[in-house]
């Protein structure tokens, strides 16, 4: 089996044309842009009478000024404490109404809302959320009530959980002036501080239609859409959005290394290089597709460098991963994570991954291995479009850093065309200890005896 | 700005809608049984891509007293080795494999079952590849010692880092408390784990991996005749059966107890306090499931529009995340309810938690909650069925639970059917508060 099975493989990866992928019909996608300024994008796919409604707003926490971290994410979830003409809670109550789905999600770059729905009862939806872009009106005892809600997320999500500690002490210490060294979330103090007037403050800053991308995505006519678009976002009036100071990050001048004790058994390392990203107009770049693929060469599959050598050969990890992403409105890091395998220790670790990185910049990466990286990216397209909501997630997301979501494909064929040689030279100028912050989780035992059986 | 006459109004237009639409909901086709095992397809063509679902009769449920843990090793272990047709292939070779191929091959183990998933394109000479490989695993891992070593440390330093956190320290307390001596009861331990041997995983493997105790569910690209051969591929290496396996216990209903035989404290110095409540509940098989789903919609199922998020959340601001559910399945499942909050008011927490539901059990849901879920569950139920893995989940569980196979076309109208009685005599008949059991854990809270 084993020899036949390589000589199929390879015939395969030889045969594999770049229009594979692309091949049973692509998704039709249509753009408009309103004369209040928002922009509508419909991506038609009628495989089930399904649609998700989303709008993005280009304000995020990156967008948050001292002493208010949070407020971008408070609002959000404020957004569902009712307007003018719809009471607090109703909202969500007329979305389960018509079977919908619905949330919310904050992000450094961005806030966005959805609902899934059948599709006859898309404009109920649109209908809705339109309103509450330009009508949101909540009382200050809601706002009490609420804040104390986002204090428990806080709780439940960072403040008891050692991974996020750590990764919050990161970012604060890579960054020293972009705003990017905030959590989403907030700080808690800033949270405790916190006036229902921030958040009215934000929200009458942001939301506006000229800041604003509606995505739909499903069984829909993109005529009948814009009909329905415009009569209910097209009467909200746009108006001047703050100025964004552009907060660029100094150059890093040498190691910064944090130190986080919390609850825990295992002690954990998280490397961060700061790296480039992709920016718009600039899409010919090589080095941010260079670096996707590199994080996928080291952590892309489950023999995958990093795991194959830190997990399974030498067991100095227990876990490991590698986060990158290309396409942001702030700046990037290279992100390596590892939790320690049982009696080795942070240097032990830092070493194995140096000695991998190393090795790696100065011999390279095989062909095959790129190559097997590739045909993953392209039959992801396909799988891709299994979901209506996760491509409504793919177009906003793109659109919020600044690009169109007809960059998308643009940028998956920029990523086939690139070398291992390409890979090699940004882990070679880029992964430098001049750019490294290392963060480490010292674990703690906790007070209570959590393991104690019995009543 | 909602009134009951606008919701009556939307319910009645969609049963309509969906009498005319009934044929719109693919149906689920019997495949030829083969080496004992059950088969099902739904065609998507839309898509070149297929989605296969491989559930084995080999859950936790069956780890032997004192090795909690290993079904889930059985499973994952699978692909870090195989004996193939000529020869070997190394985990190594096994992951670079499935990478070449674009292909995804998921492992998981829950209570009842083992489930091995693969996502490929529907082209043939890749489907095969990744067919071939899911029925090596199936049918001859080799599980290596100096593997089964490595992951059983990894496994305990995971265990030993949950221990430490309040999520999985509540879960496996409360999961203990609710099935008591059911082999569920017994989560994996340090000990437990310690004490798995790679002839337990062999042996194992021999004894529940066969195809009288699997069911095989396929969805997208492909015709029957194809589906017949998967399967067939899938299963050529499997053994049809093998000796018999022990009937497992009844799971005890849970008793009417005092108040301290059934909440515990588990003293933890995080800051928030997390509470769970519950107690056994009912199969997924029983006649009363509908009136229960409709119920805990209303109770604490609803997303942001239920009582117990109304109740904590939206009145209180007690909590960011409060539920219950119901997790029914071939055996009898348990009923849950939970929140999480600082640890000075947790106290109040559970009392606003318990009050509401001891309120829903007794006076049960009034009218205007009745159409509020039906029209939700109603209207809504397209998005349970919008894409193949949905589909895949949906044909799995009719499948694993011997549900009629019209099961997604008469889904709507059983909802339809449910009574403000039903609910009311299913909650009573099913729950009581005073067979609850709690766990609180946190710190000091009194």
């Amino acid at each position: 089996m084993r020899s036949n099975l390589l000589r199929i493989c390879f015939l395969f990866l030889l045969c594999v044309p770049l229009s594979w992928a692309a091949s049973s019909n692509p998704p039709d996608t249509h753009e408009f842009m309103l004369s209040n300024g928002l922009k509508l994008i419909v991506r038609e796919d009628h495989r089930a009478p399904t649609v998700a409604h989303m709008v993005w707003y280009r304000a995020g926490s990156m967008d948050e000024v001292n002493g208010r971290t949070g407020v971008a994410h408070v609002l959000e979830h404020m957004m569902f404490k009712g307007t003018n003409k719809v009471k607090s809670g109703e909202f969500s109550r007329l979305v389960a109404a018509v079977g919908g789905r619905e949330n919310a999600f904050t992000s450094r770059d961005y806030t966005a809302y959805f609902q899934q729905v059948e599709k006859s009862k898309l404009d109920k939806v649109i209908e809705l959320e339109a309103d509450r872009m330009s009508n949101l009106n909540f009382d200050d005892a809601e706002f009490l009530k609420e804040i104390q809600v986002v204090m428990e997320e806080r709780r439940l999500r960072t403040e008891d959980n050692p991974s996020s500690l750590l990764n919050e002490s990161l970012m604060a210490t890579a960054f020293m002036t972009s705003p990017y060294r905030h959590p989403v979330v907030g700080w808690m103090n800033d949270l405790q501080n916190m006036k229902a007037a921030d958040a009215r403050d934000w929200y009458r800053s942001w939301y506006a239609p000229n800041n604003a991308t509606v995505v739909i995505s499903g069984d829909v006519d993109p005529k009948q859409i814009l009909k329905a678009v415009e009569k209910y976002y097209g009467a909200i009036p746009m108006h001047e959005l703050p100025v964004r100071k552009p907060q660029i990050e100094p150059p890093q001048k040498g190691i910064k290394q944090v130190q986080v004790k919390a609850s825990a058994d295992n002690a954990q390392l998280a490397m961060a290089w700061k790296v480039p990203r992709l920016e718009p107009g600039k899409l010919d770049d090589p080095e941010p597709y260079a670096l996707e693929l590199l994080t996928a060469v080291l952590d892309g599959y489950d023999n995958a460098r990093l795991n194959r050598v830190l997990v399974k050969q030498e067991k100095v990890v227990n876990d490991v991963g590698v986060g990158y992403d290309m396409i942001s409105r702030g700046p990037e890091l290279f992100l390596i994570n590892a939790s320690m395998a049982k009696g080795k220790t942070v240097a032990q670790a830092q070493t194995s991954i140096r000695k991998a990185l190393e090795e790696l910049k100065q011999k390279g990466i095989l062909e095959s291995e790129l190559k097997r990286i590739k045909v993953r990216i392209l039959s992801d397209q396909i799988y891709k479009r299994d979901s209506i909501f996760g491509q409504a997630m793919e177009i906003g997301g793109t659109e919020m850093a600044g690009f169109s979501w007809k960059d998308i494909d643009y940028m998956l064929e920029k990523m086939q065309t690139i070398t291992p040689e390409q890979v090699q030279a940004v882990a070679k100028k880029y992964l430098v200890d001049e750019g490294l912050t290392i963060a480490v989780l010292d674990p703690q035992a906790r007070k209570s005896e959590a393991s104690v059986e019995g009543k | 700005m909602m009134n009951t006459l606008k919701i009556i109004a939307v319910v009645y237009l969609l049963a309509f809608g969906f009498l005319n639409n009934a044929n719109a909901i693919l149906p689920i086709e019997k495949l030829d049984g083969y080496k004992g095992a059950k088969g099902y397809l739904v065609q998507t063509k839309t898509l070149p891509m297929v989605d296969i679902e491989v559930s084995i009769d080999a859950g936790d449920r069956y780890d032997p007293v004192g090795k909690s843990g290993l079904a889930d090793m059985v499973a994952a272990l699978m692909q870090y080795g195989v004996r193939g047709n000529n020869g070997s292939l190394t985990e190594a070779q096994i992951a670079d494999e499935i990478a070449d191929l674009g292909a995804n091959i998921g492992l998981s183990v829950s209570g009842e079952r083992a489930i091995l998933r693969i996502r490929s394109l529907s082209r043939k000479d890749l489907r095969d590849r990744a067919v071939k490989l899911a029925a090596a695993m199936l049918s001859a891992p080799t599980y290596e010692a100096k593997i089964v070593e490595r992951e059983k440390q990894r496994a305990i330093t995971n265990l030993l880092e949950a221990e430490t956190k309040p999520e999985f320290v509540l879960e496996r307390r409360f999961t203990k408390l609710v099935y008591g001596n059911y082999p569920l009861g017994n989560a994996p331990t340090v000990k437990s784990v310690a004490a798995v041997s790679a002839n337990d995983l062999m042996q194992f493997h021999k004894q529940f991996y066969r195809g009288d105790r699997m069911i095989i569910s396929i969805v997208g690209d492909v015709d029957r005749s194809q589906a017949n051969e998967i399967m067939q591929t899938l299963l050529q290496k499997t053994s049809q059966s093998g000796a018999p396996i022990a009937k497992l216990p009844e799971l005890q209903r849970s008793p009417v107890e005092p108040l301290a035989q059934r909440e515990i404290q588990i003293p933890f110095d995080s800051q928030q306090a997390h509470i769970a409540m519950g107690m056994t509940a009912v199969t997924r098989s029983n006649p009363d499931y509908f009136p229960l789903l409709v119920g805990n919609y209303i109770l604490g199922g609803g997303g942001f529009v239920s009582r117990l998020m109304a109740e904590v959340r939206e009145k209180r601001g007690l909590a960011y995340s409060v539920f219950s559910y119901f997790s029914p399945g071939k055996d009898t499942g348990i009923f849950q309810a939970g929140l999480q909050t600082k640890n000075e008011q947790a106290a109040m927490a559970l009392e606003v938690m318990s009050s509401t539901i001891a309120q829903f059990i007794a006076d049960g849901p009034t009218p205007s909650d009745l159409i509020a879920a039906k029209s939700n569950l109603i209207n809504g139920y397209p998005l349970r069925i919008d894409n193949n893995r949905k589909l895949l989940d949906n044909v799995s569980s009719i499948a694993w639970n011997d549900l009629p196979l019209d099961t997604m076309e008469i889904w709507t109208k059983q909802v339809e059917a449910v009574t403000l009685e039903q609910v009311s005599a299913a909650f009573q008949k099913y729950l009581a508060m005073d067979r609850m059991k709690i766990v609180v854990l946190g710190a000091k809270n009194k």
